[in-house]
């Protein structure tokens, strides 16, 4: 298994390092994105006297910064690809080979995670800069984030793919996507931190996956949460993705029984 | 008013394509219902903290929010469908059987082709304006009616020509995909009034892509936020801007060489 990473990671980077304009633009719009709702918060911040609850202006900024941050390690988009596949029949000589189709969507994300967060970084600290960003988090709030982040990367990659599977069955797998990825707009985080959703909306997100997928990691990252707080976001992050897991093994399993292909 | 004539062609045509498939056509709809309203939640939390955002109220910011659609809406009904497959031609060489039809090849690459379900984002729009002008409805008077709709006009004019010009690139550099996906990332900054954004964002959304001019000054015709003289630079540059697009659209054809040259 480990052999066969290596082989995909080498050819999924030749095969990157071919995107150079697209990585770029895309560095770019991941930025933009936070600052649009950054700067809607500042305002919001400014008509109070400065600050949202808990949140001065430049907690705003972190937590944005650090929203960025995450969104970009732990988002993943193989849904439509797999849609496409699907339709075309292009699955079926995937399924022929030995490993699982699932891996080799594993390693194009990490691939292209791994160039993008090259170009990010930098513009993510001038940003830091220009907002006066102090670091609050203690040591092991940056420790514990790893953990953390890999849960939510996983979590989010796992659901994916479950929305993906649905292509199995019907073909606006688009219109189950924008669904959830407009639920997912609300309650994990990125229209407003999750600790400011008002009342039952917090509740809600708590009690949904998005918010551990992008939402908790951030908060961990800025050193927003006690060592306890952490240590049950923590459980509660592996305990989605163990669900996401055992529901993608079904659904899967379930769509292959379905899955009739162009010229099987 | 032939070519009112012409549009009613091109519309019924791509009509007929749409409705074809219907369960397609209304899970498209479903989903711009649900990206209108998950919109909508996100300013009504903004505004669950303050009354007020950069001088905005939330009926005048729904009104901003809805015009976004209208805007983004328009956008994606007609302009971006026509320009993409406008761009399949230049790259396929077929540009060739538009350019030898007896009809302006300006009109028939911006308005050929229509996304239909599209009007049902530019129904919500009008929806969510609606909403927010009768909250305020006792405090706009007649002028600031006619500011707005002339204001959005010019707004779409500017966008129009803004792709215009984008899509007009492809006659040198033929892949030009990426600044149209350049020009969907600045749009979505114009969900917000433009002037809550850093100077560098602030200067980009109202001049080199004037989107964020687009959705903002209609929405502060109504609010009564403009003055007569924001309403005259807007006009003025909206001219402007459609004179250079149409020159540089008749500029660019000359250097086409087509598929056999």
């Amino acid at each position: 298994m480990l052999r066969a990473y290596r082989a995909l990671l080498v050819a999924g980077f030749q095969n990157a390092s071919q995107y150079r304009l697209t990585l770029f633009l895309y560095v770019f719009f991941s930025v933009l994105r936070p600052i649009i709702f950054l700067a809607a918060w500042v305002a919001v911040a400014n008509a109070r006297g400065g600050s949202v609850g808990s949140f001065s202006v430049t907690d705003f900024a972190t937590y944005y910064i650090a929203l960025t941050v995450v969104l970009h390690l732990a988002l993943s988009w193989n849904a439509y690809e797999f849609e496409f596949q699907v339709r075309q029949g292009r699955l079926s000589p995937l399924l022929l080979r030995p490993l699982h189709p699932i891996h080799y969507a594993v390693v194009e994300n990490l691939v292209w995670k791994m160039f993008t967060i090259v170009a990010l970084v930098p513009v993510l600290i001038l940003t830091g800069i220009t907002f006066g960003v102090h670091l609050t988090a203690q040591p092991w709030h940056y420790v514990l984030f790893v953990p953390s982040l890999i849960l939510g990367a996983a979590l989010r990659f796992l659901f994916g793919w479950v929305i993906a599977a649905s292509a199995f069955w019907t073909t606006r797998v688009s219109s189950v996507s924008t669904f959830f990825d407009r639920i997912q707009f609300i309650f994990a985080g990125q229209i407003a931190p999750i600790s400011l959703l008002p009342g039952a909306l917090q509740t809600v997100a708590y009690a949904m996956p998005f918010a551990y997928m992008f939402g908790v990691p951030t908060d961990i990252l800025r050193g927003a949460t006690t060592f306890e707080q952490t240590l049950v976001f923590l459980f509660v992050q592996a305990a989605w993705v163990v669900a996401a897991y055992l529901a993608l093994q079904a659904v899967w399993r379930a769509g292959l029984r379905a899955y009739s292909a162009v010229g099987a | 008013m032939r070519y009112l004539r012409l549009l009613g062609i091109f519309f019924r045509t791509e009509l007929q394509f749409e409705l074809a498939y219907r369960v397609n056509f209304i899970a498209e709809l479903f989903g711009l219902v649900m990206i209108v309203a998950t919109s909508l939640a996100a300013v009504l939390v903004l505004f669950a903290y303050s009354p007020t955002m950069n001088g905005w109220t939330l009926p005048q910011m729904l009104v901003l929010l809805g015009v976004f659609y209208i805007v983004q809406g328009i956008g994606e009904l007609a302009f971006t469908p026509s320009f993409e497959r406008f761009m399949e031609h230049v790259r396929m060489g077929t540009l060739d059987f538009i350019l030898i039809k007896p009809a302006s090849s300006q009109f028939l690459v911006s308005l050929r082709h229509f996304r239909i379900s599209a009007i049902g984002q530019v129904v919500l729009g009008l929806g969510v304006v609606v909403a927010g002008i009768a909250q305020i409805a006792d405090r706009i008077a007649a002028m600031d009616v006619i500011s707005f709709l002339v204001a959005l006009a010019c707004g779409l004019v500017l966008i129009y020509t803004l792709l215009l010009v984008l899509s007009t690139l492809a006659f040198w550099f033929v892949r030009v995909e990426n600044l149209l996906v350049v020009y969907q990332a600045f749009l979505d900054a114009a969900r917000f009034p433009v002037d809550i954004y850093p100077g560098w964002l602030r200067v980009t959304l109202s001049t080199v892509i004037p989107i964020g001019v687009a959705v903002t000054v209609p929405a502060q015709a109504v609010a009564g936020k403009l003055e007569l003289s924001g309403l005259g630079t807007i006009v003025a540059v909206a001219i402007g801007a459609w004179l250079f697009a149409a020159w540089f659209w008749r500029f660019g054809l000359r250097s086409y060489t087509g598929a056999s040259a």
